[in-house]
């Protein structure tokens, strides 16, 4: 989630109060405050809220929240000439495109800086890295309208920015900086999008990379705006970046973009009327919220709201308490343009409770009548994890992501991936490729980091594998020290299978981790549930343990009734 | 007073005679380090001595052995040239060996014992060599029959090393009064059936002495802690749920209105496995108009498109939200409390504070008259049965409620820390569904709470353990 960095003194002038206050009612419309410098704060916004990444729109959140203006900021575009034509061949490609002319800007330095940080900010979240939607910002002298919006070929070249002479495109995607970081959005395509001015020069290469023709400077007065992209988002975008250059002074005037089906003039910066019944509003703040209340807690927002009560439904000779129905009454929303966010009626009931002051609802215990449950799983755990405890081992909790060669290499143990353990697609490190089958293995990693603490040891471990791709319940033990022996871990498991009311058999086994000859299977109506034994002295130096080990290890899952497991 | 291993050392050893530290250990039963200890504390009162010598052991190097076998150089030279009357320095060399030689011709001209003229060695007197004889009663470890110039020269010469050893002796130079009765020690089952212990007095131990530490075995930390929310949630009425580790990407992220380009379903942030899955039919369709239009839920939807295939990938599950949706759908009609505590997957660089995989905890309310202040009214019962007496709320956001909030409490010393998130689900994430009513949900990480009980720095910790901190932690921990 993107951090903003907002200077104080910017902040302060444009806020209208002091840094104390700011400081103090922040947290409470929605953020985490990172760190307090002098001279700025860095504030992390939720993703939700991109109209929250510069200093222009969190000065606009702050005044409605402190009380210092409520209700909408209203924006007007004027109309203008400014036209572009949208080529058919472009649609398949990035078919989506919206434009705006800022004039009268004064670009100073914290115009520019505020303008860098919040086109980065977008372009990551709402844009997805570019992909999704891609702003481009120039100088509006150097660009002759009505521009095309069209695809071209590998071949075509123009000079980019930063550069000096001209490249072609497929030069651009293997050679400049940005080709080579956002190539990858286009790679499917073998045209490419080009925005060409009227003198039949391309002012930009979205998503990539603007012409050096049209780079903004200190002297620049006038902006043109591209946002292109696929869907809503572009749109989102631009709203979101006139309505900052707007509340730094700039005029902004509408660009009208003719489809080959239809024309869009963008921006189109009014607000859209959303209806919220107060019922709802009631229903999910859980208390009975007065319409005023939520209207002034909306305005806080800066929405924009009304009621309106569908009188319809009260019969016409009802009082007048009836006719004031509250089951009817609406709110009437004007949401601003650089909300990305509103989705559905409840996002505006959010806003409501922010507006309304989270510290100010009176939390109360809701009377949902309940019986308390315990889950068979962890009962069964519980059982045995008591059972381990009174024999004499101590507990210990492992990770169940491992890898192959402490889960089979190690133990002298075969395994075929999928069909035994199920591995990790793009594991992060070596050590952590495959979720565990086995918890044994997870024990003697646990010794052989322990060796030089006091002996005897004696661990366990009851815990989740996963095989086949569904989960087991397991119990492990280990025991080391210098006369571990056979004799000993029999012991265990006779203790253990009795106290869970299990009658078993031992046979000879041949699993490798074990040595041959004191390693025995643990059969239940015929089916082999478990083995123990003493470990084998080559997994002994695999896991450089130095004393001998004696292990166990049940499958839980194989005896009992576990419960549902989603 | 005298503690037991006293007593027992004193009436095993007779007073006057020194006893080594081994024949002691022997005569009363006790292992070298308790005896060692005993004797200590019988010096102190002036019961015993202890008396410790340092002795040299002595052994032959490796050329000592050599010349135990062969000879020195010099008796070799010797025994040549009187064999062949007299010997070029040539010849000898080649037989003997040039170092040796050199070695020899030294050791001999000093003494007189040989001349050499125009290149050859004649024998100058007769001479005998001890030093074989010395070698051998060092190997024999009879190195004390050996005249100390004589050794300090084998020393010198590197034919002899030594180490030196404590060697430690246990004296009793007195025994305490006897009093007039009969003073009893251990207390024997004979002692008891006989009735031989009337009349006698015990024998007073010294309680103040520390016994031998027994590491108990016990419950891990992380579980007490993880049993105590457990406890909190039935008290609460809530009934336990379990799911896989291994889930579908449609219920850990499409049946929570999770956009199928949303940066957290990234190969980055989630652990993918390379198979897919089938899924269940009556919630697919639904599901996936709600992404893209929103269906009957109110909403604008997300747009764009909604593939299956995405929503059939097995991932390990990131959240366990993952299970509570799933035993939502399951259980569609209220009222329904469920609650879990168990393993999630994140792809993060691993640290301190940051671990592959983690316990988090889940509870989720489903009713019909409820709303986000009975939310708040959960979360802060629930604390205050956690300890946490402050608690406040701030705004939140998960993709999947609206309204969230971060519940925040104070902890003293810290201030007020950020305790896990919760929130309404959307409409979005349950009428497709059918799941009738209001969810209310709230989850934490429970490494977070572990930092705080346990004050732990290192969350590894939790998962490879130190056996030394685990016998070391209390059971409980204020």
């Amino acid at each position: 989630m993107p951090v903003v960095t907002l200077y104080w003194d910017e902040l302060e002038r444009m806020v209208g109060k002091d840094r104390q206050t700011i400081l103090s009612k922040l947290p409470m419309l929605g953020c985490d405050i990172e760190r307090v410098e002098d001279d700025h704060v860095d504030v992390e916004f939720f993703p939700n809220r991109p109209d929250l990444y510069s200093v222009e729109g969190v000065a606009r959140a702050l005044r409605g929240f402190l009380d210092i203006e409520h209700g909408q900021k209203r924006y007007s575009v004027s109309k203008s000439d400014f036209k572009i034509f949208v080529e058919k061949e472009v649609l398949d490609v990035r078919p989506h495109i919206t434009g705006c002319v800022v004039k009268n800007l004064k670009m100073t330095d914290e115009v520019i800086r505020s303008l860098m940080q919040v086109q980065e900010d977008l372009h990551w979240t709402i844009g997805r890295n570019r992909r999704k939607m891609a702003i481009g910002v120039h100088d509006l002298s150097r660009v002759n309208f009505p521009l095309r919006y069209t695809a071209v070929r590998e071949d075509f070249s123009f000079v980019p920015l930063d550069f000096d002479t001209e490249m072609t495109v497929g030069e651009i995607l293997r050679k400049h900086p940005k080709g080579i970081e956002y190539g990858f959005i286009l790679k499917d395509h073998s045209t490419f999008p080009m925005i060409i001015d009227s003198k039949n020069e391309a002012i930009s290469f979205p998503p990539v990379i603007n012409a050096e023709k049209t780079r903004v400077t200190e002297g620049t007065s006038n902006l043109f705006i591209d946002v292109t992209g696929f869907d809503d988002n572009v749109d989102k975008a631009l709203n979101i970046v006139a309505t900052m250059f707007s509340d730094r002074g700039g005029e902004i005037l509408a660009v009208d973009v003719i489809y080959p089906d239809r024309t869009e003039t963008t921006p189109n910066l009014n607000p859209k009327e959303m209806k919220v019944p107060m019922r709802e509003v009631r229903e999910l703040l859980g208390f009975e919220i007065k319409a005023d209340e939520a209207i002034l807690a909306l305005r806080r927002m800066r929405f924009d709201a009304n009621t309106y009560t569908d009188a319809k439904t009260a019969e016409p000779d009802a009082d007048i308490t009836e006719k004031k129905n509250l089951e009817d009454e609406y709110l009437i929303v004007e949401v601003p343009p650089y909300r990305a966010d509103i989705m559905h009626p409840w996002d505006i009931i959010e806003d409501v409770a922010i507006g309304y002051g989270y510290d100010r609802i009176l939390p109360e215990y809701p009377a949902t009548n309940t019986l308390g449950l315990t889950h068979p799983w962890n009962e069964i755990r519980d059982s045995v994890k008591e059972i381990m405890i009174g024999t004499g081992f101590l507990e210990v909790i492992t990770f169940t992501l491992t890898n192959e060669k402490v889960q089979y290499k190690y133990m002298r143990r075969d395994a075929t991936p999928w069909k035994d353990f199920v591995p990790v697609q793009h594991p992060l490190t070596e050590e952590h490729t495959i979720i565990r089958t086995h918890l044994l293995p997870s024990l003697l990693e646990v010794l052989s980091l322990n060796k030089h603490h006091p002996m005897p040891q004696r661990l366990f471990e009851v815990g989740d594998v996963v095989i086949g791709g569904l989960n087991r319940l397991k119990v492990a033990a280990v025991s080391t020290h210098s006369r571990a022996n056979f004799s000993e871990i029999r012991s265990v498991a006779q203790t253990l299978l009795k106290e869970l009311g299990i009658e078993w058999e031992a046979e000879n086994d041949e699993d490798r981790a074990f040595i041959p000859g004191r390693c025995a299977e643990i059969l239940v109506n015929g089916k082999s549930i478990g083995k123990f034994g003493e470990m084998h002295p080559e997994v002994l130096e695999k896991f450089q343990i130095f004393t001998p080990v004696v292990g166990i290890e049940i499958d839980l899952s194989d005896i009992f009734d576990v419960g549902e497991v989603l | 007073m005298l503690s037991p291993i006293e007593v027992v050392l004193i009436n095993s050893l007779d007073e006057g005679i020194v006893y080594s530290l081994d024949s002691a250990a022997d005569r009363c039963g006790l292992s070298r380090d308790a005896v060692l200890k005993a004797a200590y504390m019988l010096q102190e009162k002036g019961f015993a001595e202890v008396l410790i010598e340092k002795k040299r052991i002595f052994s032959l190097t490796g050329e000592g052995k050599l010349y135990l076998e062969k000879g020195t150089p010099e008796e070799q030279l010797y025994n040549l040239v009187k064999k062949e009357g007299s010997i070029s320095v040539e010849r000898a060399r080649e037989i003997i060996g040039r170092d040796k030689v050199n070695i020899a011709i030294g050791w001999l001209r000093k003494r007189g014992i040989i001349s050499i003229e125009n290149g050859l060695i004649k024998i100058k007197k007769s001479a005998s060599f001890s030093e074989r004889d010395y070698l051998k009663l060092i190997q024999e470890g009879k190195a004390v029959l050996i005249p100390e110039n004589n050794l300090k020269e084998l020393l010198n010469r590197k034919l002899v090393d030594f180490d030196e050893e404590k060697e430690i002796s246990i004296k009793i130079v007195k025994k305490p009064a006897a009093d007039s009765k009969e003073v009893l020690r251990d207390i024997t089952p004979e002692l008891l059936l006989s009735g031989g212990w009337r009349g006698k007095e015990f024998l007073k131990y010294d309680v103040k002495i520390p016994s031998k530490t027994i590491y108990t075995s016990k419950i891990h930390p992380y579980e007490r802690i993880i049993r105590e929310c457990r406890k909190i949630f039935l008290e609460m009425g809530f009934t336990e749920i379990k799911g896989n580790y291994v889930q579908s990407s449609f219920w850990n992220f499409d049946a929570l209105f999770q956009p199928q380009d949303h940066p957290a379903r990234d190969m980055q942030d989630t652990f993918y496995l390379q198979k897919f899955t089938d899924l269940e039919e009556e919630f697919v369709e639904k599901v996936k108009q709600t992404h893209l239009t929103g269906w009957k839920t109110g909403s604008t939807g997300w747009g764009g498109s909604w593939s299956i295939d995405t929503a059939k990938r097995l991932v390990l599950r990131t959240h366990t939200t993952a299970i509570t949706i799933h035993y939502l759908a399951r259980n569609p009609e209220p009222p329904v409390k469920a609650f879990t505590i168990d393993r999630v997957y994140r792809r993060e660089a691993i640290d301190a504070t940051h671990l592959p995989e983690f316990e988090q905890l889940e509870g989720v309310v489903l009713d019909k008259n409820v709303g986000f202040r009975h939310l708040l009214g959960l979360l802060k019962e629930f604390f205050l049965k956690m300890g946490f007496e402050d608690v406040r709320f701030r705004p939140g956001y998960f993709p999947y409620t609206e309204p969230s909030v971060e519940p925040e409490v104070y902890v003293d010393g810290m201030g007020w820390i950020e305790l896990g998130g919760a929130g309404v689900f959307r409409k979005e994430v349950t009428e497709p569904l059918g799941i009738k009513g209001k969810v209310l949900a709230w989850g934490l990480g429970m490494g977070r709470l572990a930092m705080l009980r346990l004050g732990m720095k290192d969350l590894r910790r939790l998962y490879q353990p130190d056996i030394s901190w685990l016998r070391e932690l209390p059971a409980i921990i204020k």
